[in-house]
């Protein structure tokens, strides 16, 4: 089974129909997506802005860490469940776009840079950690625009 | 002239029509945008969250104001500028969407909530400032603006569905499923 297939078949789940048949379920499961990615996103800043000395110089670098870190895993695993949700609620759009895949794979590589950050960490690897943050957004909102990929994109919509 | 024909003067503005000529500058806008307003409400939820006695609150008010406030603004006016230039691509359209108007109203009264909170908690910050959670006043303010935020992340997304690209009609006389996969 390739990935199109496999696709096809979660399109068919009842799961995946439900999801489809309720216009409004989309929309909620991506506002609630966002809500969480401004909390993930604005945790991480915050550890990586004290290690650039931006925010935060009463506290040391494990304070500041320790105060948003569990906000960061708490946001990531609302956006991992959320995420699954718009995963199976369009299959095709997800799975077979080319922003999907290097989203994913900038989340794998963003999360422990994060935690590493937090612990010890220099300044060009905080920048480097911040931009691949800034970089998930983006391939988030450019699911939605996978044609501008060109031939990288398997999209339905190219 | 009238406000249908400001718009359509809008839309039809140089400006305008590169954004839409452009298969990049429209999913560039709505990116920063995302960044720039997610930016807004992380910065923010973190003062309120502190207000209401949730987290930070072993540090005083006044610091985390000052950690928060500079990035907040930076971030509202990415979001306001990214916004205006969306807006001006399909104007006459989202100036009638009722989503549009519901966020455009959500975000004047977020004004008016930090407005309140100016001239009520505020003024007394100094006997609160280092108090696990602000007075009610304080409090009130703060979960009106949680509130209000995440509901002007939900009004945008819908502007989202009810207008534009993602939302396009199709054509009467196309039959949507002759577009998809077999």
């Amino acid at each position: 089974m390739n990935l199109s297939q496999f696709a096809g078949w979660l399109a068919q789940t009842s799961l995946s129909l439900t999801i489809q048949t309720h216009e409004w379920v989309i929309p909620t499961i991506q506002s609630i997506h966002i809500v969480a990615i401004g909390v993930a996103l604005v945790s991480a800043f915050m550890i990586g802005f004290r290690v650039l000395g931006w925010t935060g110089a009463d506290q040391t670098l494990a304070e500041t860490a320790s105060r948003f870190w569990p906000w960061l895993a708490g946001s990531l695993c609302v956006l991992l469940v959320t995420g699954a949700l718009m995963v199976v609620g369009e299959p095709a759009r997800e799975l077979l776009a080319f922003s999907f895949w290097l989203k994913m794979g900038l989340i794998v590589v963003g999360t422990p840079l994060t935690w590493w950050v937090g612990r010890r960490s220099t300044k060009p690897l905080t920048v480097l950690t911040l931009l691949i943050w800034i970089g998930i957004i983006f391939l988030g909102r450019l699911i939605a625009y996978d044609h501008i990929w060109g031939a990288w994109s398997h999209s339905t919509k190219a | 002239m009238s406000v249908d024909g400001a718009l359509a003067a809008l839309e039809a503005t140089r400006l305008a029509a590169s954004i839409r000529a452009s298969l990049y500058f429209f999913p560039f806008l709505e990116s920063l945008h995302v960044v720039g307003f997610t930016m807004v409400f992380g910065t923010i939820a973190i003062l309120d969250l502190r207000m209401l006695g949730i987290a930070s609150i072993r540090r005083p008010v006044s610091r985390i104001a000052r950690d928060v406030e500079t990035w907040a603004w930076i971030a509202f006016a990415l979001t306001a500028v990214t916004g205006a230039l969306m807006f001006t691509t399909n104007a006459g359209v989202y100036y009638h969407n009722i989503f549009f108007r519901l966020k455009m109203a959500m975000l004047a009264a977020a004004g008016l909530n930090v407005l309140a909170f100016e001239l009520t908690a505020r003024r007394s910050l100094a006997q609160w400032n280092t108090e696990p959670q602000a007075p009610r006043a304080g409090r009130a303010v703060a979960t009106v603006s949680l509130l209000l935020w995440i509901a002007i992340i939900f009004m945008g997304r819908w502007i989202g569905f009810t207008t534009t690209h993602a939302g396009a009609k199709v054509a009467p006389d196309v039959n949507i499923e002759d577009l998809l996969p077999k």
